[in-house]
């Protein structure tokens, strides 16, 4: 009870739950749809969806500024690509922010005049570089973690002499064969090497959950941008459980304040 | 802009914010609602209220558990008379977000056989009576102080001083009512606190009265008072010293 009232005093935990709450809207309307429920309840469950998305609006009105101070304080950072990822991210999630509270003045009916399309589009782009760039940064992040873990791995066991024995004798015994036989050798020993890669992989993400949580977070979240712009359309209930997904994922890191990836 | 960030950055914060801007537009519809020429602005400003309004009975969906919790503390207060007060506003506070909250989903549409009407007086009933613990917890405290006060010997210097230089005044009006306001200003002045809770709670108690019909103002009123004690909301809630304890 008390953790819920630590959790809910955050303005920020609220909007989460009212998105999680917003994408399940999405995902039941489809699925609605798709049962051939009643209009009257489908009617329902979007009226729902749009009071919470214009709700949010509203929630959202102060964030340009959070996400300037945020790039401020990205700017002073020492990795020259985090650097540049999260300043630039920042600065497109305060334009998607702006463009947000612009097309809230217009569902309010404070701007008479406002092309709702257009300023969708421009948010949704501005939403999508800002993705893009924190997933750049996520695989950034993990190239430099499994360079570290295969730089501790090498220097932990010395390097074994099986593995290096057989490719020099495959390849000795592939030289004598025929032409077609090198493809046929390779094949296993390209799919012994990725499957160390991904077990690698795994288990860097697996001692790594911040890391882990970031970036399924912004690979769920990227496909609604990608849907609305039409760049990648998926349909409503892919992007309702994307986003219903993604906002579960954020609010285990407000729950849990370790699992938010720093900076 | 740091500290605007902080203070939006709390629940209560953004929802002062959005009430005080809720009233302020009530404010200005009343005021302009002779005004011909002014139409479309009175049109935005009444969807702009509709819209804040609305936004809040969604925010405000958690709050119950936050009076409950809040009542549970109180409960366990030293001061018996303080502990009661507090619990009982917690309580009707609690009562108060149950209503709302039902009516917020009849507004959505997700329950649709409640009386609209009925829901809304008992929510404005159960707001009233946490208002008037608030405000008898307050008087409580005004008591205490001005006891305090009257056992000190510096005031008492004070007040003897105040009594004797203003000869005329004592002659209008009695002596004893001279005494006692001057002792509560004192009080009140000692602590910004008390004094700000209290105008607080009265600005708030014209808004559930209005609605009840107990004592009908007008809508300029009550958009008047409900922007005065949002903006002493806010200004409780940047500076943490002004707040009252408990």
């Amino acid at each position: 009870m008390d953790s819920w009232v630590r959790f809910n005093a955050q303005s920020q935990a609220k909007e989460r739950v009212i998105r999680a709450a917003q994408y399940a809207c999405t995902l039941l309307g489809y699925t609605l749809k798709k049962g051939g429920a009643a209009a009257e309840l489908h009617k329902t469950i979007s009226q729902l969806e749009a009071h919470m998305s214009l709700t949010r609006k509203l929630l959202r009105l102060g964030n340009s500024v959070e996400a300037l101070e945020a790039a401020k304080r990205a700017i002073h950072l020492s990795d020259s690509v985090l650097r540049l990822c999260l300043t630039i991210s920042h600065l497109n999630k305060a334009m998607y922010f702006a463009c947000d509270n612009v097309l809230w003045a217009g569902k309010t009916g404070l701007i008479s005049k406002l092309d709702q399309q257009k300023w969708s589009q421009r948010s949704f782009r501005y939403y999508l570089f800002a993705l893009i760039l924190n997933l750049t940064r996520d695989v950034y992040e993990l190239r430099l973690l499994l360079e570290s873990e295969e730089r501790y791995r090498a220097s932990k066991s010395p390097p074994s002499p099986y593995p290096s024995t057989t490719l020099p004798a495959d390849s000795l015994s592939s030289s004598s064969s025929s032409p077609a036989a090198p493809a046929t050798i390779t094949l296993p020993v390209m799919s012994a090497w990725l499957s160390r890669r991904l077990h690698l992989l795994g288990m860097v993400l697996y001692n790594n959950p911040p890391l882990l949580l970031d970036l399924l977070k912004n690979s769920c979240d990227i496909f609604i941008p990608l849907d609305r712009l039409g760049i990648y359309p998926t349909g409503q209930g892919f992007v309702g459980a994307c986003g219903l997904a993604s906002s579960i994922l954020s609010i285990l890191t407000i729950i849990n304040p370790w699992l938010k990836l720093k900076p | 802009m740091d500290a605007f960030v902080k203070f939006t950055n709390q629940s209560q914060g953004r929802d002062r914010i959005f009430r005080a801007t809720q009233y302020a537009c009530a404010l200005s519809i009343y005021l302009l609602r002779n005004t011909s020429e002014r139409k479309d602005l009175v049109a935005k400003l009444k969807s702009l209220e509709a819209t804040m309004s609305a936004g809040r009975k969604l925010f405000r969906l958690g709050n119950t558990i936050n009076s409950i919790e809040a009542a549970k503390r109180t409960m366990r207060l030293s001061d018996r008379v303080l502990g009661l007060c507090l619990t009982a506003a917690n309580i009707n506070r609690a009562l108060y977000f149950i209503c709302d909250n039902a009516l917020w989903a009849r507004s959505v549409g997700l329950i649709r056989d409640i009386d609209k009407e009925r829901w809304s007086l008992n929510a404005s009933r159960c707001y009233f009576l946490s208002l008037v613990m608030h405000l008898t917890r307050d008087v409580y405290v005004v008591i205490q102080l001005m006891a305090q006060k009257v056992r000190d010997k510096h005031f008492r210097q004070k007040m003897d001083q105040h009594l004797s230089e203003n000869p005329e005044v004592v002659e209008v009006v009695v002596p004893q009512l001279d005494a006692f306001l001057f002792l509560l200003l004192e009080s009140l002045k000692s602590h910004p606190a008390v004094a700000l809770d209290t105008l607080k709670n009265i600005c708030d108690l014209f808004i559930p009265l209005d609605r009840l019909g107990i004592y009908q103002s007008n809508a300029g009123v009550v958009g008047f008072c409900g922007l005065m004690s949002s903006l002493i909301g806010i200004l409780t809630l940047t500076q943490p010293e002004l707040r009252i304890k408990p």
